[in-house]
């Protein structure tokens, strides 16, 4: 059944019906039948999420927007768009840029994720270095809240008086209520872009590299690392042509006022020399440029030509701590006898370790999931966070404990329940354990036992 | 059961010291806030003391104002009630500051001049530049969501709290957000304290995302003899790939302030990156201004201090409109003010829709309300803009409300968070939206 999960396809849990909205008027209802009846509700997008986000393990009522994924306004001289929540997020920036505008956030699923999914789950992308995450382009919302109430919070004008609703409502992880119209900022395509692609014949080097570029007081749009196992596959597997017998190869785009990125550009080769860099390549027009792009947006596809099973992690550290953690990936990797392939944000200090397995060897998978949680736990010492981009669903619920104390919790459940006072909205997602019976947050046992996960 | 005044005053003497209470009625008096003076003044030295003065104080029911710099404690309505005022003013630690991280978390007491002088070592700043200078503190700052011109490049303190630790109303001490310049882990409590005026939460720590200093910058001031003229450089600037760093309007009042050359209405901008782009944004945007008629004069960095300085006034008003239309409503607000004697100099941010209208002369408090309040509030209501007066004499801020009508679904929704957070009417009671 295609509802039964999202793209984290370990966790399953079927709804007992999907409906399809075609207005908010109908949503507001579907919350307010839900609500009467105590039933579970769960909002779906694309259902590209990567947390067991969009999946229902209570069963209820799953709420599909598909179907709500028309424009409804660009309005350039304001420099924003309204949307309705299941608008392809690659359809924006295409329905805009005749205008000379787009939409910054860019997850790497953009081509077949929702902007609805993307305000929240708060997604970020590789452009998010210099242009922020979801929320930093999301001006206004009309939400239908778990209570049933249609709320229209924020707008093109700014500065609203009272509380941030928007700020707050984005990344609710469809816990507080369903989007259901979204207004967002366009940004004017810059003037210029300039990708670089340098190698490196260790990942330590490329990794001392991006703190190097960051404290030159340079701010590239992208600044993205890919390890010699995935250097290695995508050649393989896309045929990208990223230099043979990498080490790491760090993908570095620029973009701005000509002048500007032709100045940082030149710094940026020299500091790429320092640390010995074996190779840099700048991309002399766009199709250069979409060669080098290519294996970087299609690493996600190429991962199955190396391991027929694999987890992925989301944790992030202090972008100064970059060399620190690849060195404790590489040791966790060593140490669990597992592969760990590595292609994430560097510049965020965002990581995206694959742990690689094989689910057909007893054993494997107990080993995969240890170190898994091995690096989140090495990333969250560093001073890090849990997730920096995919949310925390079901998949991290578990680990909110790592980062925040009860009181902290606490809290979260409180705001939680001013918007759903039931309960009702996507339960057992983001928060440890659901505060339905209407009490706050109770610490729960940290871990589910390895054995339940599958 | 309730302690008696003198008791209360030893207890909360226990707690910070009897050095940081201040019980003379003198003293309180010159704290006053609109007019009501506090009945102790509190400057805790700690994150534990924070909590134990809220504590007590949600105990007993007292009321407690927080106070940064007290630059802006007017700001809101006139308080409910009042008891304590919580003085952070002793909490100036920067706490951890990893330059190549590009992050920093300060104590609330820090002021933007301190915290500027500590990152520039670096070549780094906090992108927060409220009107009215440096010395005012970063909790403060965050609580009332200030920011200046340079937000157009940078966002606003929504964008750069990363984190914070804060104390709820009954004294809990509690951490919302990340120390990482990305994180999406949990919902983003940071967004939900900035501007929150200190009703949910008194911030104690905060966490902020820094950016490099540019190595080069310029700026210049476009004097046109039309509004019209001004309002389409702003929209060739905003149609166009140049990037600005602060783009903004000033009238004529605000250039006689400021000390430049008599215009109907100017543009300022300035750009921030290398110098080789500086040159050539300059030029373009020269070109573009000299094709609509405008006058071009170079500014210095000392520009942007006096366009702050340019808002000192008894009688401050904010209107948010939409980008597009600010060139319109400034036109709107020279005309309903000075049809009443009273003299403007507006301040304008052409890139966010933000215009602020430092007002002199002397005004009635009805007229205020029913003539000049009132139907502006009304026009830009009904374009989704709104108009809060920031700064004004106590007999025009009870003649129209400070803040404005919030749409009574949201306004519901604000009002469970304050009775979730604060059931007890403990943080600046009465001050903020609706009431709360
Ligand atoms: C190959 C690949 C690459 C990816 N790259 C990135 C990346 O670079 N950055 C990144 O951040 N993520 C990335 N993701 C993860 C995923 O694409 C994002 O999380 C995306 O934002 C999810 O959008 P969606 O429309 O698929 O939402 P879904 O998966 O359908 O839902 C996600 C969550 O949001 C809720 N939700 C969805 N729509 C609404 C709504 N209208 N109202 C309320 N709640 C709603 C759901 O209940 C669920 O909790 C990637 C995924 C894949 C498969
Ligand atoms: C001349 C002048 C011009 C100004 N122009 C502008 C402008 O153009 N734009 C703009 O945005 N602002 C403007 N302001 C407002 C001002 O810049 C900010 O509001 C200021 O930064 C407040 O800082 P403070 O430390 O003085 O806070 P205070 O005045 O001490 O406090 C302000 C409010 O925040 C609360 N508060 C203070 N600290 C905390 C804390 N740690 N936790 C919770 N609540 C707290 C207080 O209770 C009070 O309600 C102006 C102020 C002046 C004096």
């Amino acid at each position: 059944m295609a509802y039964e999960c999202d793209m984290h396809t370990f966790y399953k849990g079927a709804p007992d019906v999907v409906v399809l909205p075609e207005t908010t008027a109908q949503v507001a209802l579907l919350v307010r039948l839900c609500r009467r009846e105590h039933v579970a509700l769960v909002p779906r997008g694309s259902g590209t999420g990567l947390i067991g986000g969009a999946m229902a393990p209570h069963g209820g009522v799953m709420v599909s927007l598909t179907r709500m994924n028309r424009i409804l306004e660009l309005d350039f001289a304001n420099r924003c768009a309204t949307v309705q929540p299941g608008l392809i997020n690659l359809w924006l920036s295409q329905a805009t840029r005749d205008a000379g505008y787009y939409f910054a956030p860019d997850p790497s699923s953009q081509m077949v994720s929702s902007i609805g999914g993307n305000a929240s789950t708060n997604a970020g992308g590789p452009h998010c270095l210099k242009y922020g995450i979801t929320v930093n382009h999301v001006l206004g919302l009309e939400v239908v809240t778990g209570a049933g109430e249609i709320l229209s919070v924020g707008g093109k004008a700014h500065d609203h008086p009272g509380y941030d609703l928007t700020g707050a409502l984005v990344g609710g992880e469809g816990t507080l209520g369903l989007l259901t119209a979204i207004t967002v900022r366009l940004l004017h395509v810059p003037a210029g872009v300039r990708t670089l692609l340098a190698s490196f014949s260790a990942i330590d080097d490329a990794s001392e590299a991006v703190s190097a570029i960051v404290a030159a007081g340079i701010i590239p749009a992208a600044l993205e690392m890919i390890d010699e196992t995935f250097v290695r596959a995508i050649n393989e597997g896309v045929g990208a042509g990223y230099p043979k017998g990498a080490g790491a190869v760090l993908l570095i785009e620029l973009d701005g006022p000509a002048a500007e990125i032709e100045a940082q550009a030149g710094r940026i080769v020299q500091i790429c020399r320092d640390h010995a860099a074996l190779e840099i390549r700048v991309a002399q027009d766009e199709a250069e440029r979409a060669l080098l792009w290519k294996g970087r947006k299609e690493a996600a596809g190429v991962v199955g030509r190396m391991s027929p099973a694999w987890i992925l992690q989301d944790a992030v550290v202090p972008r100064s701590r970059l060399p620190e953690i690849m060195r404790e990936v590489q040791a966790i990797g060593a140490r669990h006898r597992l592969v760990i392939a590595n292609v994430f944000h560097a510049g965020d200090g965002n990581l995206h370790p694959m742990i690689l397995y094989n689910d057909l060897e007893p054993g494997e998978l107990e080993r995969a999931i240890l170190a898994n949680d091995e690096l989140l736990r090495a990333c969250l010492t560093m001073g890090g966070s849990v997730t920096g981009e995919h949310g925390v669903g079901l998949d991290k619920a578990s680990s909110m404990p790592l980062q925040f104390g009860d009181a902290d919790l606490n809290f979260m459940a409180r705001f939680r329940r001013v918007f759903d006072p039931d309960g009702i909205m996507n339960p057992g997602k983001l928060l440890p354990s659901h505060p339905a019976c209407g009490e706050g947050f109770r610490p729960s046992v940290p871990r589910l036992p390895a054995g339940a996960w599958v | 059961m309730a302690v008696s005044a003198p008791a209360l005053g030893d207890a909360f003497a226990a707690i910070v010291g009897g050095e940081h209470l201040t019980t003379a009625p003198s003293q309180l008096a010159a704290a006053a806030v609109e007019g009501v003076p506090p009945r102790w003044l509190a400057r805790p030295g700690s994150l534990d003391e924070v909590g134990r003065v809220m504590s007590l104080a949600s105990v007993e029911g007292l009321a407690v104002a927080p106070r940064g710099s007290g630059s802006a404690l007017d700001l809101g309505a006139p308080p409910a009630r009042l008891d304590v005022i919580l003085d952070l003013s002793r909490l100036t630690g920067v706490l951890e500051y990893v330059p190549a991280d590009m992050v920093a978390t300060v104590q609330a007491g820090v002021t933007l001049d301190l915290l500027a002088r500590e990152l520039c070592k670096h070549g780094q700043m906090l992108a927060l530049d409220p009107y009215g200078g440096g010395s005012r503190s970063v909790g403060g700052v965050l609580a009332t969501n200030a920011s200046g011109q340079r937000r157009f490049r940078y966002g606003t303190g929504r964008d750069l709290l990363l984190g914070a630790r804060f104390v709820q109303a009954d004294g809990t001490v509690t951490w919302g957000g990340s120390k990482v310049v990305k994180s999406v882990t949990g919902y983003d409590i940071p967004k939900l304290l900035t501007g929150s005026l200190g009703t949910l939460g008194v911030i104690v720590e905060a966490t902020l995302r820094l950016h490099p200093v540019q190595p080069a910058s310029g700026s210049w001031l476009f004097s046109f003899t039309s509004r019209e003229a001004a309002g389409s450089l702003a929209a060739a600037v905003l149609a166009s790939s140049l990037e600005p760093e602060r783009l903004a309007w000033l009238n004529a009042g605000a250039l006689e302030r400021v000390g430049s050359e008599r215009a109907e209405a100017a543009l300022a901008v300035s750009v921030a990156t290398v110098a080789e782009a500086v040159t050539s944004q300059g030029a373009l945007l020269g070109s573009m201004a000299s094709r609509l008629g405008a006058r071009v004069s170079a500014l210095d960095e000392g520009f942007w201090t006096r366009v702050g300085g340019g808002l000192a006034s008894s009688t401050v008003v904010k209107l948010a409109s939409e980008i597009r239309r600010l060139p319109f409503w400034a036109g709107e607000v020279e005309r309903v003010i000075s049809r009443h004697g009273l003299t403007v100099s507006l301040v304008g941010e052409a890139g966010n829709g933000i215009l602020r209208a430092a007002v002199e002369g002397s005004v009635s408090p009805d007229t205020w309300a029913r003539e000049i309040v009132a139907p502006l509030r009304e026009a830009l209501a009904a374009e989704g803009g709104s108009l809060v007066v920031e700064r004004a004499p106590l007999d025009l801020k009870r003649a129209a409300d400070v803040w404005g009508p919030v749409p009574e679904t949201a306004l519901a929704v604000m009002r469970r968070l304050k009775t979730e957070f604060d059931p007890r009417g403990v943080l600046n009671p009465g001050r903020f939206v609706g009431g709360l």
